[in-house]
């Protein structure tokens, strides 16, 4: 008898408390665009199909995957883009793709500098107060160029535990740049600044700030002007302009690592409004970005060859690929030869670009789903590998 | 879903028999936060619990009080989790002759937590909404703060709390976060029902 009372409490309580998803219809989803140019005969259709179910079948909720190489570029999606609608994923769909915008970041800043507003090796006090910097190791002396790269030693605010367990207490504020520089203040550098690297989502903080001291308007203004609008990202925005925009696919996070899902679609407001990350996007406009970008038609041959420059750091991952720090992007070396990457993660969702310069290849992937057995699906090395290894033809003669 | 009955009812019983025995009872209601300890002492948005439990007397003299004590509760964070937990402590109070008691503890308990938000289940390859069966944990916890008895002279004194308890919930997501940080700042009220 006391038994059953108290499941019933149980029930009630426990089941009054808990808030179900909104139902949406799939109109909701609808693309306001289609890709350009989807080549549904690449040769690769199906291997990248399959790739895509793999995911699904292993437990990521949504996927999109996008290839782009001489056979013109191929996107394709499975899963579902709403688990409580049951509206199936398009490969229009639009995403966050977190940090990728450090790439987008780092291409304006070099923009800027060909327009001659801001030079890479002038020291970030040169453009910013002492108000933004004071407090914060090495910030002061730290050029655009070591923020650019991580070399600058400045504490990621990210790695916080205040930082994380106040995000966690209140998973639906929305932070602003001057809070989260906050998290990286009174905290020791990593090493003297330009004597290593590590990565620092502070440094983009402090790069989004510079870019608006030297425009004078918001930085994802500038994002828009000198590469939304002119390449035709037609599916990119900043989530400063609408941070959960209508259609946005829904995205959960595997809190505790046994694949029970939560719908966390309004929990990534620390990154609405800074340029360590906050892009909405999907995997066709990341990988036209990238082959833009490396096939040189974005920037000038000298600020590629800054885009272009690699720092190793002293220790390497033991478990990851050997990895290089460039500006806003990565030199990872694979099986397949080098291969220029940047990842992002926002609460919810993760993406990853990446071009290979020997084969001209571009590939993207995005899936609305991220942390606990989710990452391990999704950014292993070994998902990563046979992602590469679907796509690409070994070229024994480049494997490392 | 057994070991929180278990747990709960347990405990549950002890307090109805401690109220029984003229034992005290205490009662509190508590702002729980995801947070570092003694980083700042309230949060916000307020997460709310209730919990009640009793005290048993082990070895007192006049200034120290040396006392086991139980307790059950529920808490409700928003957009995270809702938990029902029982606690076994074991407490020291320092009072001092006007009625201020300075008061620690350290306590083990066992948290059954549940999802606030509708859960997917990853089920014959693909997801679907089930019932949600909960996550076990342990939460060791260090209590400190102050109390106030109303009735300095007498022993069985009915007292009002503020209590500051630093507790971590063990395991939390096994292979990505080990454990998690959490306070609980209690305003409470210790009272002799019989």
């Amino acid at each position: 008898m006391m038994k059953s009372v108290f499941q019933i409490i149980a029930v009630v309580l426990i089941g009054s408390c808990t808030e179900k998803d909104p139902i949406f219809n799939a109109s909701f989803y609808e693309c306001k665009s289609e890709i350009i140019s989807n080549n549904l005969q690449h040769p690769l259709a199906n291997t990248i199909n399959d790739l895509a179910k793999d995911f699904i079948d292993k437990g990521v909720p949504g996927i999109m995957i996008s290839v782009r190489d001489k056979e013109g570029q191929y996107t394709t999606s499975n899963g579902k883009s709403d688990l409580a609608s049951d509206v199936d994923l398009q490969p229009c769909n639009i995403t966050r793709v977190g940090s990728t915008v450090k790439t987008f970041t780092a291409v304006t800043i070099l923009k800027l500098q060909e327009d001659g507003l801001l030079k890479l090796d002038d020291p970030v006090s040169k453009y910013l107060p002492k108000s933004i910097f004071g407090g914060i190791a090495n910030a002061e002396k730290s050029t655009i160029r070591q923020l650019l790269n991580h070399s600058s030693g400045i504490y990621n605010y990210i790695q916080d535990a205040n930082f994380q367990t106040a995000s966690l207490n209140d998973l639906i504020r929305e932070w602003y740049p001057e809070e989260l520089l906050g998290y990286s203040r009174g905290r020791d550098a990593y090493f003297s600044s330009g004597t290593d690297v590590r990565y620092s989502n502070t440094n983009y903080i402090l790069l989004g700030m510079i870019i608006e001291e030297v425009t004078g308007k918001p930085f994802y203004k500038v994002f828009e002007e000198k590469l939304f609008h002119p390449l035709q990202l037609t599916f990119t925005s900043f989530a400063a302009e609408d941070p959960v925009p209508d259609g946005i696919i829904r995205g959960y996070v595997d809190l505790y690592s046994n694949l029970n899902l939560i719908n966390a679609t309004y929990y990534s407001g620390w990154d609405y409004y800074s340029a360590d990350g906050g892009l909405i996007s999907n995997t066709a406009d990341l990988s036209w970005f990238m082959e833009k970008l490396f096939k040189g038609e974005l920037l000038t041959s000298a600020s590629m060859s800054e885009m272009t420059t690699w720092v190793a750091p002293k220790d390497q991952s033991a478990d990851g690929f050997e990895t290089f720090f460039g500006p806003g992007i990565f030199q990872i070396m694979t099986d397949f030869g080098p291969a220029y990457l940047h990842s992002g993660d926002a609460i919810g969702y993760f993406a990853s670009m990446v071009y290979f310069p020997d084969q001209e290849v571009s590939i993207s992937w995005a899936s609305n789903a991220n942390y606990g057995k989710i990452d391990d699906i999704i950014q292993s090395r070994e998902t990563m590998e046979r992602i590469f290894k679907s796509v690409l033809q070994p070229n024994p003669s480049i494997i490392k | 879903m057994k070991r929180i009955q278990f747990a709960v009812f347990g405990s549950f019983l002890l307090i109805a028999h401690s109220i029984w025995s003229q034992q005290p009872v205490t009662l509190s209601i508590f702002n729980e936060s995801t947070a570092v300890s003694f980083h700042d002492l309230v949060n916000t948005p307020v997460h709310p619990g209730v919990q009640i439990g009793t005290e048993f007397n082990w070895k007192e003299n006049r200034h120290f009080r040396l006392y086991p004590s139980i307790s059950i509760g529920y808490m409700f964070h928003r957009k995270l989790f809702q938990g029902l937990f029982a606690n076994l402590e074991l407490g020291l109070d320092y009072k001092t002759s006007f009625g201020l008691n300075l008061k620690s503890k350290i306590g083990l308990g066992y948290l059954h937590t549940f999802s606030t938000q509708q859960e997917f289940q990853f089920e014959g390859g693909k997801y679907s909404s089930g019932r949600d069966k909960g996550n076990s944990r342990l939460m060791p916890s260090f209590t400190s703060g102050l109390g106030y008895r109303l009735s300095p002279e007498r022993s069985e004194s009915s007292e009002i709390f503020v209590l500051y308890q630093s507790w971590l919930e063990y395991p939390y997501s096994p292979g990505f976060i080990p454990l998690m940080a959490h306070t609980n700042l209690h305003l409470g009220f210790k009272f002799y029902p019989l």
